[in-house]
């Protein structure tokens, strides 16, 4: 809540200043018009500009994600391994419960 | 395995750092532009031979309003998407 009113006087006091200098025209009037379409546009730009110079800087955590990459193949492979192990025994398993009408899994 | 995966890790990096640069050029060169253009252009004599590099000035307020509407559109549709996908795995 005081983050949102935080942010609701932030922008009361920049259109607040936006209209101030609108009626006294201390620079030209189309200049005025232009502020506020020119501040966004150029903000955008500032975030693409620090995402690029990120991108550049920090290397994409490589050690990291290497490791992540070979944790995934060794669960799948031992997912993969256990599934076609205990196969048979699933099956007989569901067959034996299903007649006794036990709730046998979602697929 | 390792091997390979080494030297994609190196072209990961290299291909992260281009995509970085080209980015940053990107938000350089738009920003230097729509300066010029807003702040600059008006200054110039109305019969200067720069004026013919840019476009009329409505379309400093047109270009960035539509970009604004359209990512805006994206954004609608691509949550919309997503919703749907994950109420149809649900049911």
């Amino acid at each position: 809540m005081k983050h949102i009113v935080k942010i609701m006087a932030v922008v009361v006091a920049i259109s607040a200043s936006w209209l101030g200098l609108l009626q006294t025209s201390i620079v030209s009037q189309d200049y005025t018009w232009l502020l506020p379409i020119y501040f966004i546009v150029s903000l955008g730009c500032y975030g693409l500009l620090m995402v690029g110079i990120g991108l550049m800087q920090f290397p994409t955590c490589p050690q990291e994600a290497l490791l992540l990459q070979q944790v995934l193949y060794l669960r799948f492979f031992c997912n993969l391994l256990l599934y076609i192990i205990l196969a048979e025994d699933i099956l007989e398993a569901k067959d034996f419960l299903k007649p006794r009408g036990v709730d046998v899994g979602s697929d | 395995m390792l091997q390979s995966a080494k030297s994609n890790k190196r072209t990961m990096e290299s291909a992260d750092r281009a995509v970085g640069f080209l980015l940053s050029l990107l938000s350089l060169s738009i920003f230097s532009y729509y300066t010029f253009w807003v702040i600059a252009l008006p200054l110039f004599y109305t019969d200067h031979f720069v004026h013919k590099y840019f476009l009329p000035r409505e379309y400093a307020i047109l270009i960035p309003v539509f970009a604004g509407v359209a990512l805006i559109c994206f954004l609608c549709m691509f949550i919309g998407y997503v919703m749907l996908k994950s109420k149809k795995k649900k049911a």
